[in-house]
């Protein structure tokens, strides 16, 4: 007995001596040239299937992604944040991609035959020590929807990329076709630029190059282009004429937006439409999409998004039903420019 | 050593009886239904005290007197009847007193009938004339006319709260969801001080209100003011101070009847100048007091809902604080 553990404690000490050796003498090789030893290829991939497996949601707890708009915004952002190292269906991933260790599969292998929910997962965690990134937005779970939209596509077999970004004039600053690939081309899920004045997009934009507004969307747009050019963009956005009429809007969401209840302040008293029109860092929301607007007034409500102590205060107290009620009424409104609103 | 002991106990009992008398005291009444809880008090009082004596009397004739043991049934008889037939007796008409009183509280209005709401750390406020398709919407501050008996229907939006001025009378507990009825009849002119009397929150000391008894002529002739819109104050700092109110967003929680402010979350401004206090009963109404409110909110009233203002610049503070002071 007592030589058993003699031998074990003997046993024990060796590998302590060997485990110092690898990581401080640096006996481990971690070239990528080499790569992995037989059978650590098959651990490492069986655990990643399993533990995503374990972690995806529910099926049942995945929303509609049926809105075409959903696969558009999604195929746009893969283009710009995923295609580097996924490439684009059919196309070929660089010979530098293609040397990683792991190997970021091409897109159309990737998607293999993932679920909604585990697509979801794994976009929204990454994959430690694979290369596959994190989404940038934290707590903005739901913004991941319009990826694994494109993706279902992807796996049906007719996801292309999306077409070329608009022809734009010739007074547009540069990247500003990357930004008009969304703002303005797609119908729905993202915000209008055009009714907003320039201080208030570059101080959003800003606040999405540092990471004070979260989104994985515009975090990696922001940050996708150069500091230096996102006043020229704010600025040339926010001069684009605010164009559109006036639609059907819920009557209670206009007796909530101009009264508000005991409960929750009325929007128009800071953000119009009246007489009222409040400070102009305040954006504009007459005709602003309604999904953006149902969205951010949720991420306000939730704490997710903060930096205004005004805006926590007045949406805290929302319900979803009052949410939407709100989004529908200010997406139904005619739009004003916030360029041409002075304020009082 | 025996004489500081009894100045100071002179000293304490001096101070503590001033507490009684003031503005927010049951024990010097403004009003008839204080008047009947304090004559109430007074003979509990004066009866405990007798009985004090007595039991205590009682103690030193058995132990220093008449130490002696006591007759079996005479002794049997101390018992019976002054510990059981006595108190039944005296608790007993004490009830029935007590009970024959309540109903007097909760006698009809004369007319004019208050609701009040209570909220996290208010008071909302609607004035009822008989009658009146529509109230007066008021805040934080109670008038009510001299000799008229006052209906008082109380609720609450979150938490229970518990509506009392001392010096008028009850207090009554206010439920959200379920309304309670209490009426005062001030006899008094005065200003007297309410508070609420409910734990209800981090800021449950902080939520009080003056009550002012008017002659009815003069009560009469303010809600008139009162349910009128809310005139401009003219002078420079307070149109700039108009300004801000819109450009700060302010009507999005506050009303001023006769301006585009329509918010309904906090308390109707219409006419906070003319009100003696502000953040209810928290500071007295000077424009000084509204400066600080208006930047400081929430170290003057910890947990309140409305945010501090504190990126203003004393400049602006000041013409806000003008323009509300003027709103009488």
């Amino acid at each position: 007995m007592r030589r058993v553990l003699l031998t074990l404690a003997a046993l024990a000490a060796l590998g302590l001596v060997g485990a110092a050796a690898t990581v401080g003498i640096g006996l481990y090789n971690v070239s990528a040239q080499e790569g992995h030893w037989p059978g650590v290829r098959w651990v490492l991939h069986t655990t990643f299937r399993n533990s995503v497996e374990l972690r995806a949601m529910p099926e049942d707890a995945v929303p509609d992604l049926s809105d075409p708009a959903l696969a558009a915004l999604g195929a746009r952002h893969f283009a710009s944040a995923c295609a580097p190292c996924h490439a684009a269906p059919g196309a070929d991933r660089t010979a530098t991609m293609r040397a990683m260790l792991p190997v970021p599969p091409p897109i159309g292998q990737a998607v293999g035959e993932w679920s909604a929910a585990e697509l979801h997962w794994i976009v929204y965690n990454g994959i430690k020590m694979s290369g596959m990134p994190a989404w940038p937005g934290r707590e903005r779970e739901a913004e991941v929807w319009p990826v694994v939209a494109y993706l279902q596509d992807v796996q049906a077999g007719d996801g292309a990329l999306p077409p070329p970004p608009p022809e734009l004039p010739a007074d547009a600053p540069e990247h500003a076709a990357y930004c008009a690939g969304c703002h303005g081309s797609i119908e729905g899920h993202v915000p209008r630029l055009d009714i907003q004045n320039a201080a208030y997009l570059l101080e959003e934009l800003e606040e999405f190059r540092e990471g004070s507004r979260q989104s994985g969307i515009m975090e990696h747009a922001a940050s996708a282009v150069p500091e230096a050019a996102l006043a020229d963009l704010a600025a040339w956005f926010a001069a684009r004429p605010a164009t559109g009429t006036a639609g059907e809007g819920p009557r209670e969401g206009a007796a909530l937006a101009m009264r508000g209840t005991r409960d929750v302040p009325a929007c128009s008293a800071c953000h119009g439409p009246g007489a009222t029109r409040a400070r102009p860092d305040i954006p504009l929301l007459e005709g602003q999409d309604r999904h953006y607007l149902a969205v951010q007034l949720r991420l306000w409500r939730d704490g997710v998004r903060h930096g205004s102590e005004l805006m926590a205060a007045a949406a805290r107290e929302l319900s979803d039903a009052e949410i939407d009620l709100l989004a529908a009424w200010y997406a139904a409104q005619e739009p004003r420019d916030a360029e041409e609103v002075a304020a009082p | 050593m025996r004489l500081t002991g009894a100045a100071t106990a002179a000293a304490a009992a001096a101070l503590s009886l001033a507490g009684c008398a003031g503005r927010q005291s049951a024990l010097s009444p403004g009003g008839a239904d204080a008047a009947a809880l304090g004559t109430l008090f007074w003979v509990m009082l004066g009866g405990a005290v007798l009985l004090w004596l007595a039991m205590n009397g009682m103690f030193f004739y058995v132990t220093r007197v008449n130490a002696s043991a006591m007759p079996r049934r005479l002794a049997n008889g101390m018992v019976i009847g002054g510990g059981i037939v006595l108190p039944t007796i005296l608790l007993g008409a004490l009830l029935g007193w007590g009970l024959s009183i309540l109903p007097d509280q909760r006698q009809p209005d004369d007319g004019l009938t208050i609701r009040v709401h209570g909220e996290q750390w208010w008071w909302r406020v609607e004035y009822w004339p008989e009658g009146a398709a529509a109230p007066v919407v008021s805040a934080n501050e109670i008038r009510l006319p001299v000799g008229e008996r006052v209906g008082f229907r109380l609720d609450s939006d979150q938490v229970i709260h518990s509506f009392w001025i001392p010096s008028l009378g009850g207090k009554m507990d206010m439920f959200p969801g379920r309304e309670t009825y209490v009426s005062l009849e001030a006899e008094a002119p005065g200003v007297y001080r309410g508070q609420c009397a409910e734990f209800c929150g981090e800021s449950h000391a902080w939520m009080a209100f003056e009550a002012v008894a008017m002659p009815p002529d003069a009560f009469d002739a303010w809600l008139d003011a009162e349910a009128g819109a809310a005139a401009a104050p003219e002078g420079g700092a307070a149109e700039r101070g108009a300004a801000l109110f819109a450009r700060e967003g302010c009507g999005a929680c506050h009303a001023i009847r006769g301006t585009g402010h329509v918010g309904q979350v906090g308390p109707d401004l219409t006419h906070v100048g003319g009100r003696r206090s502000i953040g209810a009963g928290r500071l007295a109404a000077t424009p000084e007091a509204f400066a600080a409110w208006i930047t400081h909110t929430d170290s003057l009233k910890p947990g309140v809902r409305m945010p501090s203002y504190d990126h203003l610049s004393d400049a602006d503070a000041a013409a806000l604080a003008a323009y509300l002071a003027g709103l009488t």
